[in-house]
C-alpha cells in the first residue's frame, strides 16, 4: 500500500492507500497497523482502501483536539471532507468500530455502508471482557488470537526499532482514548437508531476482548443490521482470518450495491 | 537532618502462597485474602509503632496512600494522620503522599489536609503523588494524562489553600464554580509540599521549579539510582532554573534495620524484607507501568532501572549490596548514612522501620535501637558535612 500524509485540522495524518473502486475507509483498533495486515490487502482487490493511523497512533501526529472516540469521530468526518469522499464504506475494528459508530450517529451523509469488526463502543452489562492492558504479553496474544498466530504477529512488531516504538505508542494512544469508561461511551447506546446506512457486523467467535454477545447487542440496536461470526478467529479477523474477513466485507458491500 | 519514621502498614498476614495463583499483590489479588479481624490488630499495632516513634526523638512520622493491594493498607492516609494527630504532640505528621489526582474531587483531600493542619497546629507535611501505575487500574483514572492531571490537581489544591474564596477553578480536568475551602490550613501560606517519586524525570523537573522548590523524596531504589535522581534535582535547579537547590529540598526514603551485629541484623531482617520485595511488591511491568503512564523516554529509562527493583527475586544480601536497604549493626548503619549523606547531602531521611512481615517485637526493638544509637548522630548532620556535587564528580 502507498503511504501518504495529509493535514487535517492541524494534525498530521499518516495513511496508506491501495486499490481501485469505491472508497473504503478502514479505522483500526487498539493495536494499530504495521503494514502486515493481509485482510486489508485482500480488500484492495475490490476497493480503494484508505487506512489511516489515528492521531496519536503509528506515524500520525498528536492532536490536542482529540481526547476520546467522540473527538475522533468529528475528526474523521472532517477527514472525509478533506479527501472529498462520498458513498464511503466505513469499516471499523475495535476502537475504530467505536469511532465509526460515533461518526454514523452524527452524520451518514458521506457514508455508503458500515461494517463493524469486533467493535468497541457500547457496554453489555454482565458480559465480562478480558483486559488487554493489564495482562502480560503472552496472555495478550492468547486473547487476541484463537489459534497460534500471535507469535508471528508480535514478531511483525519487532521487525524494526521504529515499529517497536510504534507498538508502545499505540498502546498508550489506545489507553488515552479508551481507558475509562473502558472501551465504551455510555451515551452511544442511546443514539444507535440514527445509524441509517446498511450495516454488517463481523466478529471472531473466540473474541474475549469484546465477546460475540456484543455483536448480538449491536445487531439488535441497529435497524436491518446483518451479522457473521467467524470460527477459529478471535479479536483480529483481518489478521487471523484475512480471506474470510475480506469475503464478508466484500460480499456484504456488493450485495447491497446489487440491491440498489 | 530531619529523620522521619515511615510506615507502609502492609498486610503482614497475607497467605504468601497467593503468588502461585495470582500475578500480583495488587489490582487482581482478591480482597478475600484480607481478614478484617487481623486487619484490626494490624492497624492498631502499626499505630502503636508510630506513636512510639513520636516519643523517641524522631522529627516526624509518615504515612502514605496505596489502593487495592496487600503492600500498604492505607487507601486513605488521612485516616491514619487523623488518628496520629491527637496521639502525638510535637512531631511532624507527613503524608507522603496523597494522590490528589486520583480523585474526581481533590478538594475533599484539600479540606482534610487543612483540617489535620489545624488540629495539629501546623504539624502537617503534604506530599503530593501521582499514584503508582497499578492505581490507575484500580481507580479507573486514565494513566496517559496522569502528569497533566497531577499538576492541575496540585494547582487546584494550592489555590484552594491560598486564594481567598470563593473563586471559580477552570481547568482541563477539574471545573468548580465555588472553591472556598473551610478550614484554611494552619500553616501559611500552606503546609510544606513534598514530591515523593520513584524517579520520574517530569516529577523531578516539576518539583525543582523555582515557583515550587518542593522537597523531592526519592523512594527506595538501588543507591546508584538514588544518587542519579537526587543529583538530577540539584542539576536541574542549577542548569534549568539557575538557582542552587538547598539540601533541605532533598530527601531519601529507605528501609532500615539495625540489630546487635551485622550478621544478626541480616538474619533477623531476611524473611521479612524478602517478603516486602518478593511478595508484597510483586508487580508485573504492565501493571506497574500502564500504557502512557510514563513518557516514551521515561519508559525506556525505567525498563532498565525498575526491573532491578521489582522484576527479580531479591535476597537480603542483594538488597544490601545494591543499597536498596540499610541493614546492620548501629555502627554500620550510622556510618553508611553519614557516608551517603556526604555524597548526596539529603537533609530529610525517611526510615521504613517496619517492613513486610517484621513482627511487633523486632519492629519495636528496631525503632528503639535506631533512636538510641543512630538517630542522634544523623540528626546533627548539616550541609557542612555534604561534600557537594564536585566531590561526587571527583569520585
Amino acid at each position: 500500500m502507498e503511504a501518504t500524509e495529509i493535514d487535517v485540522r492541524g494534525c498530521r495524518l499518516h495513511l496508506r492507500r491501495a486499490g481501485r473502486g469505491e472508497p473504503l475507509l478502514f479505522l483500526h483498533g487498539a493495536q494499530g497497523l504495521n503494514g502486515s495486515e493481509p485482510g486489508l490487502d485482500a480488500l484492495a482487490r475490490h476497493f480503494d482502501v484508505i487506512a489511516p493511523d489515528h492521531p496519536g497512533f503509528g506515524r500520525s501526529g498528536d492532536s490536542d483536539l482529540i481526547d476520546d472516540a467522540s473527538d475522533l469521530a468529528y475528526f474523521y468526518l472532517d477527514v472525509l471532507e478533506v479527501l472529498d469522499l462520498d458513498g464511503v464504506h466505513l469499516v471499523g475494528h475495535c476502537i475504530g468500530g467505536w469511532v465509526a459508530l460515533e461518526m454514523a450517529i452524527r452524520s451518514t451523509a458521506r457514508l455508503g455502508s458500515l461494517v463493524l469488526i469486533g467493535s468497541a463502543g457500547i457496554r453489555v452489562k454482565g458480559v465480562p471482557r478480558a483486559d488487554m492492558f493489564v495482562c502480560a504479553e503472552d496472555d495478550l496474544l492468547k486473547m487476541l488470537f484463537a489459534g497460534d498466530g500471535g507469535a508471528a504477529w508480535i514478531r511483525s512488531w519487532r521487525a524494526t526499532p521504529e515499529l517497536e516504538d510504534i507498538y508502545d505508542r499505540n498502546r498508550a494512544a489506545a489507553a488515552r482514548y479508551s481507558w475509562s469508561p473502558r472501551l465504551f461511551s455510555p451515551k452511544l447506546d442511546r443514539w444507535l437508531h440514527r445509524v441509517d446506512v446498511p450495516t454488517h457486523i463481523v466478529w471472531g467467535r473466540e473474541d474475549r476482548v469484546i465477546p460475540p454477545a456484543y455483536a448480538e447487542a449491536l445487531q439488535s440496536r441497529i435497524g436491518g443490521a446483518t451479522m457473521a461470526v467467524l470460527p477459529d478467529c478471535a479479536h483480529l479477523p483481518h489478521i487471523e482470518q484475512p480471506e474470510a474477513f475480506a469475503n464478508e466485507v466484500t460480499q456484504f458491500i456488493q450485495s447491497r450495491s446489487a440491491a440498489r | 537532618m530531619k529523620v522521619f519514621a515511615f510506615h507502609l502498614m502492609p498486610y503482614a498476614h497475607l497467605d504468601m502462597g497467593y503468588a502461585e495463583k495470582y500475578r500480583a499483590a495488587w489490582v487482581v489479588l482478591p480482597n478475600t485474602y484480607f481478614d478484617p479481624k487481623k486487619g484490626h490488630e494490624l492497624y492498631n499495632r502499626y499505630l502503636d509503632e508510630l506513636e512510639l516513634v513520636a516519643e523517641l526523638g524522631y522529627d516526624g512520622v509518615s504515612v502514605n496512600e496505596h489502593h487495592q493491594n496487600a503492600y500498604g493498607l492505607m487507601p486513605s492516609p488521612v485516616v491514619m494522620a487523623a488518628a496520629l494527630a491527637r496521639r502525638t504532640r510535637n512531631v511532624k505528621i507527613a503524608i507522603l503522599g496523597s494522590a490528589f489526582c486520583l480523585r474526581e474531587h481533590p478538594l475533599t483531600l484539600a479540606e482534610e489536609h487543612a483540617m489535620i493542619d489545624c488540629i495539629t497546629g501546623g504539624r502537617l507535611i503534604s506530599g503530593m503523588v501521582r499514584g503508582i501505575g497499578a492505581e490507575y487500574y484500580s481507580m479507573g483514572v486514565n494513566p496517559t494524562v496522569s502528569h497533566a492531571r497531577f499538576q492541575e490537581a496540585h494547582d487546584l489544591v494550592v489555590q484552594a489553600w491560598t486564594r481567598p474564596g470563593p473563586f471559580a477553578f477552570e481547568g482541563k480536568f477539574y471545573h468548580f464554580e465555588y472553591v472556598n475551602v473551610w478550614p484554611r490550613p494552619y500553616q501559611q501560606p500552606h503546609p510544606p509540599i513534598w514530591a515523593p517519586s520513584t524517579g520520574s524525570t517530569e516529577t523531578i523537573e516539576w518539583a525543582a521549579h523555582p515557583s515550587r522548590k518542593y522537597v523531592y523524596l526519592q523512594a527506595y531504589s538501588p543507591i546508584q539510582s538514588v544518587a542519579r535522581y537526587l543529583n538530577y534535582y540539584r542539576e536541574c535547579a542549577q542548569t534549568m532554573y539557575g538557582y542552587t537547590a538547598s539540601s533541605d529540598q532533598i530527601g531519601w526514603s529507605t528501609p532500615v534495620y539495625v540489630s546487635d551485629s551485622d550478621q544478626k541484623a541480616r538474619d533477623e531482617a531476611k524473611p521479612h524484607i524478602e517478603v516486602l520485595f518478593n511478595r508484597l511488591l510483586r508487580l508485573p511491568f504492565e501493571m506497574l507501568f500502564p500504557p502512557g503512564y510514563l513518557s516514551a523516554k521515561s519508559l525506556k529509562n525505567m525498563r532498565s532501572h525498575k526491573r532491578s527493583v521489582s522484576g527479580q527475586e531479591h535476597t537480603v544480601d542483594s538488597l544490601i549490596e545494591q543499597g536498596i536497604i540499610l541493614c546492620g549493626s548501629p555502627d554500620t548503619v550510622r556510618k553508611q548514612l553519614m557516608d551517603t549523606h556526604r555524597l548526596l547531602g539529603f537533609q530529610n531521611l525517611l526510615c521504613l522501620l517496619q517492613f513486610g512481615t517484621l513482627p511487633r517485637d523486632l519492629t519495636e526493638r528496631n525503632i528503639r535501637l535506631f533512636a538510641r544509637e543512630v538517630l542522634p548522630a544523623v540528626q546533627t548532620l548539616t550541609d557542612k558535612e555534604y561534600g557537594g556535587m564536585e566531590v561526587r564528580a571527583a569520585e
